[in-house]
């Protein structure tokens, strides 16, 4: 038998989705001053880090890389029920692409001493969904994206995952550790209990690690991510007619022009 | 693991645009022959061959397709430990791949397949990594630029890669055009290279146990799209029958598609697929920026909504405000009776 996995949450702070619209006069955004939210597919990585310790037992830690505020995503996840949190957080992270930030998750894991990481299917601002193949890189991990659902087999110390591979599905089972991506959708997480709320805003603190806690102080930030943002355009907006029509023989009248 | 590049790399040492090819059990994802043609007018630009990488178990046919439809050169990596797909031995033949031979730009599809190994050879190669393009250039001194919708599609970022080699990208299918398909030539197989599988069975990480997947519907090569969302109501009739009068095909938000009504490979949109018909009807379908991102390249686009201030109408070319259950079907019959006199 074993005392349970030790099971790490990846979490991201982003500007609030739902609040983010394009002027299709101008195309530029409308963020109504967007609040800073927990990226919604992490709430599915949440969900899935708590069932799995409902299944094997252990413990269940949220890691977030952000600015200090950014400690508000790891109390949503303590409120939800993980045990604890972790904030990475140093100016030397500034700039860091995927690279420098799976890096600084990976390490984290590391010292977690992590059996299983999950992570969001993507984040809703920048959505590369490359953090998650990163981390398992960084450390020489198995992975498992695209996760549906996962099946625990703690007495072979094997993971078996549910992935979605367009058109069907595969089951695959991988050694651990193992970095998981969960499908944005995939369960329906739990509500935060009262007293866990309770105690993730009044008592909770979260663990702070630097880059040099880490010992990736000279391998994080802007210079050490390839990819530099050359330019922000706001999207130019397609060009529409915008034409209101009020009956279906209108309707199909400019359609057939078409077909 | 080790950094095969980064700050102190020598660019000039990295050269040729590569596309991998992806494939599931013999066949080629259609994205492979997309990015095919887009490496081909990259390649030309910058003066460089372009070479199509191959990997998979009895691929070879597929090495000499891409040769075929323009490559230079195919690299194959051909054996057992390749089928069904898996990460780990993906990524370790492809960072050897590009360790050794140093590609300058790597166009991989953003299929799961490809997200899922894309992330991971970018990490040992410390390669800049650009996650769904939507378009793909080269400046004048042959770095690549390449844009992406970010925040849901509200905004565009370009992404350079100035000091990292190799430069990849990922794009999603039906973003570029794929050309014509091509019969192999005599001397394809001339110009296909086998390369040395670097990973051994018993070094991987993860072991599939079960593999289903059906006949996958493409709905990026449709002329004609009928789109439903949550309107629908559960009941998405009135888009199979006026998709069948119209021999389009049915797609739907990804509400519909979390609802169960239509299934997932029809999905349009940032976590879907990117459609360009001549005609996009969307019906009880909001606008969503994550929705639009997937179809505002369609030639005409039609809204069908019972909410006259649904943000999908200012996105739209012809509006209707009506219900869907009502509209469609009066459409679909339109559309028949007219076909029926033209018969
Ligand atoms: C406009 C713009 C475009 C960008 N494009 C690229 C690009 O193409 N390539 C590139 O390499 N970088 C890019 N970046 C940088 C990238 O946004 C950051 O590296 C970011 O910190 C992580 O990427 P992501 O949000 O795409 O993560 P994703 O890979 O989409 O996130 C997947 C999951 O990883 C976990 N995760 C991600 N970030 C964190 C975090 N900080 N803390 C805890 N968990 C996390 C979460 O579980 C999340 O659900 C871009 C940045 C901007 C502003
Ligand atoms: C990370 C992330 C990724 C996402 N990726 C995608 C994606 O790839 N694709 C996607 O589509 N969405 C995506 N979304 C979701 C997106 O934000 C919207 O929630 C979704 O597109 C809404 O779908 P909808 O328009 O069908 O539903 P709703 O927004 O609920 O709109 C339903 C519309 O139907 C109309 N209606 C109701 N009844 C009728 C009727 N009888 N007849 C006619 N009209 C009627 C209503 O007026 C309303 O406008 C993503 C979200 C996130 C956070």
């Amino acid at each position: 038998m074993n005392d349970g996995w030790n099971i790490v949450v990846c979490v991201k702070q982003v500007p609030d989705a739902d609040d983010v619209t394009i002027d299709p006069d101008t195309g530029t955004l409308n963020r109504s001053d967007a609040p800073a939210v927990l990226n919604k597919p992490d709430h599915n990585a949440v969900e899935s880090a708590l069932a799995l310790r409902d299944a094997v037992g252990g413990t269940v830690t949220a890691v977030t890389m952000g600015p200090p505020p950014a400690s508000a995503v790891l109390q949503a996840a303590v409120a939800a029920g993980a045990d604890g949190g972790v904030l990475l957080t140093d100016r030397a992270f500034g700039g860091s692409d995927t690279w420098p930030t799976s890096l600084a998750l990976a390490r984290a894991a590391e010292e977690l001493d992590a059996d299983v990481v999950i992570c969001g299917e993507e984040s809703t601002d920048s959505s590369t969904g490359q953090v998650p193949p990163g981390i398992a890189a960084h450390n020489g991990w198995a992975q498992l994206t695209y996760t549906e659902s996962l099946d625990p087999r703690p007495d072979e110390g094997v993971l078996v995952g549910t992935r979605d591979v367009e058109g069907g599905y595969e089951r695959v089972a991988t050694a651990l550790p193992v970095v998981v991506a969960m499908v944005f959708g995939a369960n329906d997480p739990r509500p935060a209990g009262l007293h866990r709320k309770i105690f993730a805003e009044t008592e909770f603190e979260p663990v702070q690690w630097t880059a040099a806690d880490l010992g990736i102080e000279d391998r994080v930030g802007l210079v050490n991510s390839p990819t530099k943002v050359g330019g922000m355009d706001t999207a130019s907006p397609v060009e529409r007619e915008r034409t209101r029509v009020d009956s279906v023989e209108a309707l199909y009248d400019h359609l057939a022009e078409v077909l | 693991m080790s950094a095969a590049s980064g700050p102190g790399i020598d660019v000039a040492d990295y050269r040729d645009v590569w596309v991998f090819v992806e494939q599931h059990e013999g066949e080629a994802a259609p994205v492979s022959w997309e990015l095919l043609a887009k490496g081909r007018e990259l390649a030309d630009e910058t003066g460089e061959s372009l070479v199509a990488l191959v990997v998979g178990d009895g691929v070879a046919h597929l090495a000499e397709e891409a040769v075929a439809r323009g490559a230079d050169r195919a690299l194959l990596a051909d054996d057992p430990v390749f089928e069904p797909y898996r990460a780990d031995p993906y990524g370790e033949q492809f960072r050897a791949l590009v360790e050794a031979r140093k590609p300058s730009i790597v166009l991989i599809g953003g299929t799961h397949t490809g997200r899922d190994f894309a992330g991971r050879v970018a990490v040992p190669a410390h390669a800049g990594l650009t996650a769904d393009c939507t378009e793909l250039a080269v400046d004048e001194e042959g770095l690549l630029l390449a844009s992406r919708p970010t925040f849901g599609g509200s905004a565009m970022a370009t992404i350079k890669c100035p000091a990292h080699r190799p430069q990849m990208a990922t794009v999603r299918a039906g973003v570029f055009d794929a050309g014509e398909p091509a019969e192999p030539t005599e001397n394809a197989a001339d110009a296909v290279e086998s390369v040395e599988v670097v990973v051994a069975e018993e070094d991987t990480l993860s072991t599939v146990l079960e593999r289903v997947v059906g006949g996958v519907v493409d709905i990026t090569d449709a002329d004609v799209i009928v789109a439903g969302g949550a309107g629908c109501e559960g009941d998405v009739t009135p888009l199979v029958e006026l998709a069948e009068a119209l021999g389009g095909e049915v797609a739907a938000t990804r509400a519909a598609v979390e609802e169960g009504w239509v299934e997932p490979a029809r999905q349009v949109g940032q976590t879907g697929k990117t459609v360009r018909p001549q005609l996009y009807i969307a019906a009880g379908i909001s606008g969503a920026v994550q929705h639009l991102e997937g179809m505002n390249g369609s030639d005409v686009v039609v809204a069908v909504n019972t909410d006259p201030n649904a943000p999908i109408f200012e996105h739209a070319d012809y509006g209707i405000v009506g219900d869907l259950h009502e509209v469609l079907p009066a459409l679909t019959a339109m559309v028949r009776e007219k076909q029926e006199v033209a018969a």
